[in-house]
């Protein structure tokens, strides 16, 4: 199982240097000239070597740095703290006590390299467990139980390689071993003391939340999204002041043609806009004022009949999909968003008839087209049937985005 | 059946990742040499092998819409296996290439870490590698060389495992523990008397020449001669004890 060092690997990156610093003084260590002076470690027959006392460790910080006792008790200390020097005698406690207690290097202290470990439990006792091992034990079981195979697995295999070493090897990869766990045993609250779990599952949980609501939500593919923006940016391109950059002076009348509601004539530029949309033309005061006065002139019955339609369609359609909508989305499922999107395609269908009255409104202010209105009344009547079914399989194809 | 195959080769893979970890450790150490780094590459390259192999023969066990609900459980639960056998080969991995980098050996002034560990690597090594004795045959400056190939078969893991994970849906969570808490403790291991327990009575002794060494050898020997002469006498005053009684 994996252990991944947070606590520690949040000051990682600052730290760096300090770290540096002690690994250069414990490199200066291993000098075989001006390095430590080693002892041996007895064990009733067997002998280690490479064991210092800590006063060993402290006289030869003074005299390689030139500091005073004080001083050097601190750096001692933290080369302990961090797990490069290790205690044989008693492990538990990581201070640098300046008298006999005999001391060990080991390699790369395990809390600097921010990387996950494995710690099989070795199995150094056979027997039973004390009460609040049983009971830590069993917790660790339930909590890793998808790891537990593997762990029991790989504690076996290590077992096993470590038999095939020296025994005072094997005495020293269990001193480090403890060494290492001691250093870098997690805070207190945690789940156990014999092995150390992976937290990580819970912020995955939460991620699969998150990525199954967004699932749920709407989309328009970027390539139709970007494409009426393009469109809509092209359109107002012309009239937007500052595009026109260097041109703004000389259309300057234009501009305010635009902004002075009360001319009598209405500009080219302004007159186009109102073939923008629907709710250009009604904003525009001007805009509003010619098109009550074509109504009443044209008065056909096309026309009326298309306003009240219009009217009427969109309240039926409007109180048919707000009800649909508002109830699906109390129980939501896939579907609740199919009545929104017939309530757009009804919407667009509009549109294209509201091109159709723009268009002929902008005949009216060219006096020349005004002899075509008919005819062109007809033909977009035709035109706005296909593009009615056009936009019906663009909305049939947009509608695949979920 | 594709279940024992899939389970000898999972306990291969585990043992060579379990003997390249003890090699790891060794790295940086006053153990550390040439030999040493041979190894590590050997046990790496032949770890990777294992590991493709196991791949292949899960995956298309796993894509198998036909399998059984026990069968399926099983092999998700050989998946979690290998996927954590894989993670610690990568830790082990870039370990193994950060204190090689740290510690070249062919400089000429070496600076090993004197942890105490002095013996050679090689049984280890020739466990992992399934064979009896191991045979050195590298250039010598493996130890930089190495370090090249350990960086591209490193990042060849990590892929290998990002491509694990979204081909093989596997929820790691799900699966259910074969052995019991408990059962290991009452296995038959012996481990002998390395416990911690024992390692708390030390003495030391200021290193002197070699005149020391042999003497520190001497002296233990000459205890244990001690208690074995102790021994006997009690033997034979027991003896000497039970054939006046009679």
């Amino acid at each position: 199982m994996t252990i991944n060092t947070l606590a520690k690997g949040g000051w990682h990156r600052e730290q760096m240097t300090c770290f540096r610093k002690m690994e250069k003084v414990i490199v200066a260590m291993q000098d075989p000239d001006m390095g430590m002076k080693m002892r041996n470690q007895r064990l009733l027959i067997t002998v280690i070597p490479h064991a210092m006392t800590g006063r060993d460790i402290i006289d030869w910080l003074i005299q390689k740095y030139t500091i005073n006792e004080e001083e050097a008790l601190h750096v001692g200390d933290m080369l302990v703290r961090y797990g490069y020097i290790y205690p044989l005698k008693e492990p538990r406690s990581l201070v640098l006590r300046p008298d006999e207690t005999p001391y060990r290097f080991q390699v790369g202290p395990p809390s600097h390299l921010n990387y996950l470990l494995f710690y099989p439990p070795n199995i150094r006792k056979q027997g039973e467990l004390m009460e609040y091992e049983k009971e830590r034990y069993s917790l660790l079981h339930k909590r890793i139980n998808h790891t537990w195979d593997f762990v029991v697995m790989q504690a076996r295999e290590q077992l096993r390689a470590s038999k095939q070493r020296r025994k005072a090897d094997r005495i020293v990869l269990e001193c480090q071993e403890q060494a290492y766990w001691l250093i870098n045993r997690p805070p207190v609250r945690s789940l156990s003391s014999l092995l150390y779990v992976r937290l990580c599952f819970l912020p995955f949980c939460l991620q699969i939340e998150t990525s199954k609501r967004a699932l749920g939500r709407n989309r328009v593919k970027s390539s139709i999204c970007l494409e009426s923006f393009t469109k809509y940016s092209e359109q107002y391109q012309n009239h937007d002041p500052i595009m026109q950059g260097s041109h703004w002076t000389m259309k300057l009348r234009n501009v305010r043609g635009i902004l002075n509601t009360g001319v009598p004539v209405p500009t080219r530029l302004r007159v186009e806009r109102w073939s923008f949309s629907f709710m250009e033309l009604l904003n525009d005061v001007m805009g509003r004022k010619e098109f009550m006065t074509y109504l009443e002139k044209e008065f056909s019955a096309e026309n009326l009949c298309f306003c009240s339609k219009i009217i009427e369609k969109v309240e039926e359609v409007y109180n048919k999909t707000m009800d649909k909508t508002l109830e699906g989305i109390k129980h939501p499922h896939r579907f609740v968003m199919d009545d929104a999107q017939m309530h757009i395609y009804f919407l667009m269908k509009k549109e294209s008839k509201r091109q159709r009255v723009c268009d002929l409104l902008n005949a009216l202010v060219t006096p020349k087209e005004i002899s075509k209105i008919v005819g062109v009344s007809i033909k977009t009547v035709y035109n706005g049937k296909k593009r009615m079914t056009m936009s019906k399989t663009i909305t049939r194809k947009s509608g695949r985005y979920y | 059946m594709g279940k024992e195959e899939c389970k000898t080769m999972l306990d291969a893979l585990n043992k060579v990742t379990a003997c390249y970890r003890h090699l790891v450790i060794a790295l940086g150490s006053t153990s550390d040499s040439q030999n040493l780094r041979e190894e590590l590459k050997r046990t790496r390259k032949k770890a990777q092998e294992l590991a493709v192999a196991n791949r292949t023969k899960l995956t298309s066990l796993l894509k198998d819409k036909t399998i059984s609900k026990e069968d399926r459980a099983e092999y998700e639960r050989l998946w979690v296996l290998f996927s954590s056998s894989m993670e610690l080969l990568e830790v082990d991995m870039k370990r193994s290439l950060e204190i090689g980098q740290d510690f070249p050996l062919k400089v000429p002034t070496r600076h090993l870490i004197q942890t105490g560990m002095t013996g050679s690597t090689t049984t280890v090594a020739a466990r992992a590698m399934s064979v009896q004795n191991m045979k050195y045959e590298a250039d010598s400056n493996i130890d930089t060389a190495d370090l090249r190939d350990l960086q591209s078969e490193i990042t060849q893991v990590s892929h290998m495992m990002e491509e694990m994970e979204m081909k093989v849906q596997v929820a790691p969570w799900a699966v259910e523990a074969k052995q019991e808490a408990g059962a290991e403790l009452k296995s038959n291991m012996s481990v002998g008397n390395s416990s911690v327990g024992v390692i708390s009575i030390c003495e030391e002794e200021p290193k002197e020449e070699d005149g020391g060494g042999n003497r520190d050898a001497g002296f233990a020997s000459i205890c244990a001669v001690l208690v074995f002469f102790v021994i006997v006498i009690v033997a034979l005053v027991l003896g000497y004890l039970v054939i006046n009684m009679s």
